[in-house]
């Protein structure tokens, strides 16, 4: 395992470019990814349509990926980009592991080459959920990352099967009788278990050496490793700049998406969200910062306190359910092993 | 330089499409890797599925065979599945996906990954159907190493129907595929074998889809003569240079980018010059197969009863099996009716040969195009033989039939019935602009 620093020094593969909106976690996500990676082997990403996708290889923009100004001599800092359709990109790195596999089995391949593949949860668990599970189940040496911003950001902030329960998304509006999306998440987490993941975890950069950390042990899954990374989107969930991070610990923090590591065989462990409510940070204030949540939750303008919008206690009260099933789940998951 | 890193300085080329690696990846050790199936020329019984997965099993460049069975093609997959188990130690594996869709966007990260390698899969109707997506994006990618065989069956549910029609590949023309229609085992070997070498030249570079009648010719036996793997290796390698593009693997480079409409032209532009430049490139590897292994190679089509420069008064257009049975009752035909008729069986469908048509059916009265597939109109090949004619200052009469449907026999009494519909064109009387025929009447 690198240090903190030594990983802060590397050589991104996500390079200065990108059209993605500033404060982005995605953007935060892939510039970590991209120094991890920076380990001696050549590196290959594969990507489904999403706003990485469009925000990061369009043409004629700059192409935001690749490590220094020009080719590198060194071969193991080289690094390859696919993209093709939404749910694709799963298939498209188990396929391209399987031909490094099968030249390195005759000799043709000497050179080392690790696979990644990113995501958005709209390609991942809703389009795409067969090409996700499917690459899981035949346990395929690949680092699947999935950036989870709730929504289909690329197509204009509409409802995804990870979207919380009703935050208002273009396609789950409010309305006196409409407190936004009523659908209750995708369990992901346990889907990826299932499944046949060899590492799964829930973080994002808001924690830093956990998110590094790993992102490293990832990379040297043996099997399927998924990561799931809360992305904060500013557009869509509608929050001031400047508040992304802090936005994603809040959010990992009091339950809504805990900071969760485990890995076959070992089991594993929910990080810095306790199981006991009243020892976490009221999901009040995490959602009285995004606009998607102003039909629920709003400030006292004496106090600057998140209350409950009238009317609104009952739905309130499930969300407060829904969260604590989540960590608790969440627990549960982490004594598998 | 990383800490870590145990690689070399490497030499490094530029291309157009990012930096290629030079020495990454070995294609001697892929090829040496080989277990050849047959030593020298044999003949074996074979049926279409099994005359198209020994072809795949004796190319060299194929290691990975990526599938999901879908019937009438499924007996490709279970072939190639147990060649590759009775293999010791070889280095050819199947891999086996979830779905059609999943099999289209596998085909494009590993042919992206080797740009040298050559994947193939097989599928049928809605199979390919459900590939649609991805295939639209292979069309274009310039991934000349995707061999995508299409054991045709009629598409759509309502009703389903197992049969094969080759509506399934009818309905993919614009998907920037290569294909080419076979008929008999023979013609499906000899084509799977040319495939890449038309897909990967360096001045096409685009992927091909041969096929063939699914039941009709996937699943009856014939006299199959397979030539030597080593044979074969010497042939595609004179077609089939190292790609000088680079791959994931062996490049810096970037795959499926995002363009603006301003670019997206240019993108389109090369794509159809690559996929006509195959008009020029595909008789010139038939000609090298028909040098090669004495069997005639890739041709836009077969022609039946033409005779050099003389006038036909009824030419017939149609491909697949069925066209056999007019190929046999042409000579009495022509006896009883004192016309003089020819036939052309289209092998190049995508794209379309329209010079090469337009020359033969100029010296035609009339013209009489048998579709085999499900159309809003008068019929694909009618619509395309109609272009073809377009331009010439007194077209042939073109008469649309419809026969086969669903993988149908079409009869001698069809052919018949069709060949009469048509004389109607030569006593100039007005014809319909389709007839759907079937066991010997319109219907």
């Amino acid at each position: 395992m690198s240090g903190y620093k030594e990983t802060a020094l590397k050589e991104s593969c996500f390079r200065p470019g990108s059209t993605l909106c500033p404060g982005c976690m995605e953007s935060v996500a892939f510039q970590n990814v991209g120094r991890v990676s920076d380990n001696g082997k050549k590196t290959i990403f594969t990507i489904g349509t999403s706003c990485a996708e469009v925000s990061t290889l369009a043409f004629p923009n700059v192409v935001a990926w690749g490590r220094g100004d020009r080719a590198p001599d060194d071969f193991a800092k080289s690094f390859s980009i696919l993209h093709n359709v939404f749910e694709s990109a799963p298939t498209l790195a188990e396929a391209v592991r399987d031909v490094a596999d099968s030249l390195e089995s005759c000799g043709a391949l000497k050179s080392p080459v690790q696979v990644m593949a990113a995501s958005g949860d709209g390609g991942a668990f809703a389009i795409g959920l067969r090409a996700l599970l499917h690459t899981i189940h035949r346990r395929t040496r690949v680092t699947i990352m999935v950036l989870v911003n709730e929504i289909f950001a690329n197509t204009g902030f509409q409802y995804s099967p990870a979207t919380m329960p009703f935050a208002e998304t273009s396609t789950t509006p409010t309305g006196p009788d409409f407190p936004g999306n009523p659908q209750m998440p995708l369990d992901y987490i346990h889907l990826a278990i299932a499944a046949g993941a060899g590492l799964v975890a829930q973080v994002s950069p808001a924690h830093g050496k956990l998110f590094l950390k790993t992102v490293e042990r990832a990379i040297e899954c043996p099997t399927t490793a998924v990561l799931f990374v809360p992305a904060p989107c500013i557009s869509g969930w509608k929050f001031e700049d400047g508040e992304t991070v802090e936005l994603a610990l809040l959010g990992a923090q009091c339950g809504v998406f805990p900071a969760f590591t485990w890995e076959r065989g070992k089991g594993g462990k929910v990080l810095d969200c306790p199981l006991d409510a009243k020892d976490r940070p009221g999901i009040e204030e995490f959602m009285a910062r995004q606009r998607r949540f102003q039909h629920m939750v709003k400030r006292d303008p004496a106090t600057g306190t998140p209350a409950i919008q009238p009317g609104r206690e009952q739905a309130m009260e499930r969300l407060h359910g829904w969260v604590q099933e989540n960590v608790e789940r969440l627990y549960r998951l982490a004594e598998m092993k | 330089m990383s800490p870590e890193s145990t690689a070399l300085p490497m030499l490094h080329v530029s291309t157009p499409a990012g930096e290629r690696y030079e020495t990454v990846i070995d294609l001697e050790r892929v090829r040496a890797a080989h277990h050849p199936l047959y030593r020298e020329r044999q003949t074996v019984s074979a049926d279409g599925n099994v005359a198209a997965a020994l072809a795949t099993l004796q190319m060299w460049r194929c290691i990975l065979y990526a599938g999901f069975p879908i019937t009438p093609s499924t007996k490709w997959l279970e072939t190639v599945a147990v060649k590759v188990a009775e293999d010791a130690h070889g280095i050819k594996r199947v891999k086996l996906l979830e779905a059609e869709h999943a099999v289209a966007d596998y085909l494009v990260g590993a042919a992206a990954a080797c740009r040298d390698l050559i994947f193939p899969t097989a599928t049928s109707s809605v199979g390919l159907d459900h590939m649609t997506e991805t295939t639209r994006s292979l069309g274009a990618s310039g991934l000349g190493n995707v061999m995508l065989i299409d054991v045709y069956r009629a598409t759509a549910n309502f009703p389903l129907c197992i049969e094969g029609d080759p509506s399934d590949t009818l309905a993919h023309r614009d998907d920037g595929f290569i294909q080419i229609a076979c008929r008999g085992k023979q013609q499906i070997y000899d084509t799977i074998l040319q495939s890449p070498c038309l897909g990967m030249h360096p001045d096409v570079m685009t992927p091909t889809m041969p096929g063939f009648y699914g039941i009709k010719d996937s699943h009856r036996s014939a006299r199959l003569t397979v030539e030597p793997d080593h044979e074969i290796h010497e042939f595609q390698d004179r077609w089939i240079e190292p790609c000088q593009l680079p791959g994931l693997i062996n490049g810096d480079t970037a795959l499926g980018n995002c363009v603006t409409s301003r670019f997206f032209q240019g993108f389109k532009l090369a794509q159809k010059r690559r996929l006509e430049r195959s008009l020029d490139v595909l008789p010139m590897i038939g000609a090298d197969f028909e040098r090669t292994f004495g069997r005639p190679g890739l041709a836009y089509f077969d022609s039946v009863g033409w005779r050099e420069a003389e006038r036909v008064d009824l030419a017939v257009v149609s491909m697949g099996p069925d066209f056999g049975t007019f190929e046999a009752l042409r000579p009495d035909y022509e006896k009883r009716t004192g016309l003089k008729v020819a036939g052309l069986a289209m092998r190049l469908l995508t794209p379309f040969p329209r010079e090469a048509v337009r020359l033969k059916l100029a010296n035609a009265s009339a013209v009489l195009v048998v579709n085999q597939a499900h159309h809003v109109g008068r019929g694909h090949l009618t619509l395309d033989v109609a272009d073809a004619l377009s331009n010439l200052p007194s077209p042939p009469r073109v008469v649309s039939a419809f026969a086969g449907l669903g993988g149908a026999d079409v009869s001698e009494d069809t052919w018949e019935a069709m060949l009469d519909g048509a004389r109607e064109a030569l006593d100039g009387k007005r014809t319909p602009p389709w007839r759907l025929y079937h066991e010997g009447r319109a219907l």
